[in-house]
């Protein structure tokens, strides 16, 4: 499983100077399985560089969203294969609210919002709501669930050649809760995370910003510890970051983790997703 | 793993003070908070989870005779079958005797379906007796 981030940053794309190292562009992650299957997890702006990076004509995508959220589809109308006829993209998202998936992309996909109505994208594009139980795209097991956030928000995992890839872009788990006191079906996410080889978790908050964004949806970096602690996770990529925070405070960030994990051991390595990052997953 | 509704619910109810028990959708009690806790005598860490029937046979609800009231009449029951709030009052089996509460149920049903209910409760001023 090879994946390479094309968006990271939370909120708002962030453009400028002093957010070059870590990028600014939001959340966009790209997961190419080994038997070709493609999928995409977020169409934030940084959907749009993945879109001319693509070769046209290898074979279907999926494209994942966690939520509707504008930062998480934003990129949706400038990702290239939508104008590509012969393009074949499955959007899949969270279930809501009586309407198809497709009904509630099309208010932003819509005048006077959008120059360009869902109906006149070229491509053949399906819109889905994740099924409830676990389902296989090629080679890929995925599962979806509900978590902790604003709204309808869904977690990922994907499986595939014995790695698992956990995405939790938007996710607020210690909210009401001291995890390390509960056991692990009690905390939203967990189920997804549990052991997996990756996770990619939101860190929108440094532990002294958190006070004043208590139930926002987004975490501390001492949750994120907490969390990736008790579900075993093997690597944690910090993701989903604050627009405030520039490329030093992220070092900061950083160099605060390293300190967390090393400090209470247990919690594998820990790094902070930067645009363009690319790693492979694989079983050793 | 548990749906993230009654997650949330849980989370809720071990936070406030008012007594509160979470119940899955095959009505198994398997959670209830520290005020509750205070009412039945004994922590949710020392019960665990209970099926429906050993719930009611422990601590009711009862009827004015003092015999277990049909399940069918509960808040529970009703939330459930009318997917609404329901409320009731009923004596129960506190630590301190047979007390009258007052109870409402709230079905947890989310883009999935239903999960369960979230039942609060409050014992009425004046009305213990003993057991």
């Amino acid at each position: 499983m090879n994946i390479t981030f094309w968006g990271v940053r939370g909120s708002i794309p962030t453009p400028g100077p002093e957010c070059t190292g870590v990028g600014g562009n939001t959340p966009c992650v790209q997961v190419g399985c080994d038997d070709g299957t493609r999928v995409i997890l977020d169409a934030g702006s940084g959907i749009r560089g993945l879109g001319t990076a693509l070769e046209p004509g290898g074979g279907p995508l999926h494209i994942l969203l966690t939520h509707l959220h504008l930062d998480h589809i934003q990129g949706l109308l400038f990702f290239a294969p939508f104008f590509d006829d012969e393009a074949e993209i499955t959007v899949w998202g969270p279930p809501g609210g009586g309407r198809t998936l497709r009904e509630r992309l099309a208010r932003y996909l819509s005048s006077p919002l959008s120059p360009v109505e869902i109906r006149e994208l070229p491509a053949q594009v399906s819109f889905r709501d994740v099924p409830p139980d676990p389902w296989r795209l090629g080679d890929c097991e995925l599962s979806a669930a509900l978590v902790a956030h604003r709204g309808p928000t869904l977690g990922y995992r994907i499986e595939a050649g014995g790695c698992a890839l956990c995405y939790l872009p938007d996710h607020e788990p210690g909210l009401g809760v001291d995890m390390s006191a509960t056991p692990g079906e009690w905390i939203s996410g967990f189920g997804l995370a549990q052991d997996a080889d990756l996770l990619i978790h939101d860190c929108q908050y440094f532990d002294d910003e958190y006070r004043e964004h208590v139930g926002w949806g987004h975490s501390r970096l001492a949750d994120v510890h907490e969390f990736a602690v008790h579900a075993g996770a093997e690597r944690t990529l910090l993701f989903h970051h604050d627009p405030g925070h520039d490329d030093a405070a992220l070092d900061g960030m950083s160099r605060e983790a390293t300190q967390l994990w090393s400090a209470n051991g247990n919690g594998g390595e820990v790094a902070v997703a930067c645009e363009g990052d690319e790693l492979r997953l694989a079983s050793s | 793993m548990q749906p993230l509704e009654l997650i949330l619910a849980r989370n809720l109810i071990s936070t406030i003070s008012v007594a509160a028990l979470l119940v899955d959708a095959d009505r198994r009690i398997i959670f209830f908070n520290q005020a509750a806790a205070d009412v039945i005598g004994a922590p949710f860490e020392e019960i665990g989870v209970l099926e429906p029937q050993e719930w009611n046979a422990k601590y009711g609800p009862l009827g004015p005779d003092g015999r277990p009231l049909p399940e069918e009449e509960l808040p529970i029951a009703i939330a459930v079958r009318e997917a609404r709030p329901a409320f009731g009052r009923f004596a129960v089996r506190a630590e301190r005797g047979v007390i009258q509460i007052e109870m409402g149920a709230v079905p947890l049903t989310g883009p999935r379906g239903y999960h369960g209910a979230m039942l609060v409760f409050w014992p009425l001023p004046g009305e213990e007796s003993s057991g």
